[in-house]
């Protein structure tokens, strides 16, 4: 990383501009990437609102889930980041690592906290209701809040290495607990009514097209949040061993 | 001394403490009694499906106590640097692990025997299947004290202490719980289905996956 800034002089004043302490190589692609999110979403609202024919049973109703959907997803990678991040960091000790799975859960939680609530949004004028204790909806809720008690961990360890390790254990331990949170929440709702909106048939491609558009722009906005969160990260590693030292 | 031999001495250690002061099962077990009766105010525990409510309330007091007697279990590890000690000796850290696991499952296992037949009077519950009972608390225990063990050791070295451990544990503990709610009903009704032989395995699969990735991640969590 930035290895040549790690002597510190004596008189540099308190409040220092980042940019004052290291030059930052990856900020030109990081406002590239930021720009082409914001100039992706309008095309998505277009997709959305316009392009995709309306819903012949759902109605306009149904249009949340092209946002719903991608969220949902890019939600799921986030976590599955944090899982991969957090083997490394157990198995390197790097703490690179670490900024890695940070960053993810809070974009991860961030997009899972926007499908909670889409979800309801879009449930009470289809279902009826806002929430069902269905297999799917009671296990994204364990999903989300596995991935809260993470970022609460984190907060209440002070000591950055100890840190690291903790919430690599929760990460790896979470993960691995998702796939059968599904399958009890399954077996124990065993009436469950059936995924009424995936199981449709041969979706018209102009809705897939569309979901696809929510896709990418949702993997631009996760790399444009990872970005700047992995940037903060980094700033806050170099502010703690500045302290320790 | 052996891996085995070496979790066997930590656990026994646990033991003798634990008989000298009689701490843990006392204030559990009086904690757990207080559950369930509190609980049966709040819950209609009389009637016709009550079997449901009480597996339900029983879970939650055995949560609880689990939660309770492993925090404390790990707490006085804390007193006089006694987990540096334990670190610092010859014993692996899977066998401190072990040893700590078992005195766990052995203390909240102890108190949910001496509870159940309390239980079982103060609920008028007609036990149909009583292996099957001690069998879901068995593995119901197990799966929590499992995933209970690896947090306190991390819970004690955070700010919030024990409040941090019923976070990290309620989450991942749902699916150990759901399949143990459902075989100790399937015990008090004595309606044994196929559905009941799947969540045992459910709840042995769970208790061995997560006893597998216990043991090699407890290594990290008490790394200095």
């Amino acid at each position: 990383m930035d290895a040549k800034t790690n002597a510190p002089s004596a008189d540099l004043p308190e409040q220092i501009a980042p940019e004052a302490v290291a030059p930052e190589a990856g900020r030109a692609r990081r406002r590239l990437i930021g720009i082409a999110t914001l100039l992706s979403i309008p095309i998505l609202l277009y997709m959305g609102l316009v392009f995709a024919p309306e819903d012949a049973q759902q109605g306009p109703a149904q249009r949340i889930f092209y946002i719903h959907v991608p969220a949902a997803w890019i939600g799921f990678l986030a976590f599955f980041v944090v899982f991969v991040a957090s083997i490394a960091l157990l198995a390197t000790g790097k703490r690179r690592y670490d900024d890695v799975a940070a960053a993810s859960a809070e974009v991860g939680v961030v997009f899972t906290t926007g499908v909670l609530i889409t979800g309801p949004l879009w449930g009470r004028p289809v279902w009826g209701v806002y929430w069902t204790w269905d297999p799917r909806l009671t296990s994204f809720m364990m999903l989300w809040l596995i991935y809260v008690s993470y970022l609460v961990l984190r907060g209440y360890v002070p000591e950055p290495a100890r840190r690291a390790r903790y919430s690599a254990v929760l990460g790896i331990v979470g993960f691995l607990d998702v796939p059968i949170v599904y399958l009890s929440v399954r077996w124990w709702r065993s009436e469950h009514p059936g995924q009424i909106v995936f199981e449709r048939d041969g979706m018209p491609a102009e809705m897939l097209v569309s979901l696809l558009v929510g896709v990418a722009v949702f993997t631009l906005g996760y790399l444009y949040l990872m970005s700047l969160r992995l940037r903060v990260g980094r700033l806050r590693d170099r502010a703690e061993e500045e302290v320790a030292a | 001394m052996t891996w085995l031999g070496s979790a066997a001495t930590i656990a026994g250690k646990d033991l003798r403490l634990e008989l000298k002061t009689r701490d843990v099962v006392a204030s559990v077990g009086l904690f757990v009694l207080l559950v369930v009766v509190t609980a049966s105010f709040a819950f209609p525990t009389t009637g016709e499906g009550r079997e449901a409510v009480a597996a339900g309330v029983l879970w939650i007091a055995f949560l609880f106590a689990a939660l309770l007697g492993m925090g404390r279990s790990m707490a006085i590890e804390k007193e006089e640097s006694c987990l540096e000690g334990l670190l610092v000796s010859p014993a692996p850290r899977e066998a401190i692990f072990l040893g700590k696991l078992l005195a766990n499952l052995g203390f909240t296992f102890a108190v949910e025997l001496l509870i159940l037949p309390v239980f079982v009077v103060l609920l008028e519950l007609r036990v149909a299947g009583a292996a099957l009972l001690v069998l879901s608390a068995f593995l119901g225990t197990l799966g929590i004290v499992t995933v209970g063990t690896l947090f306190a050791a991390m819970a004690v070295n955070t700010r919030g202490r024990e409040a941090i451990l019923p976070l990290l544990v309620m989450p991942i503990a749902v699916p150990a719980m759901i399949a143990a709610v459902e075989t100790t009903e399937a015990a008090l009704t004595g309606a044994w289905t196929g559905g009941t032989t799947s969540w045992l395995l459910l709840s042995a699969g769970y208790d061995a996956l997560f006893l597998m990735v216990a043991i090699a991640t407890f290594p990290h969590v008490t790394e200095e």
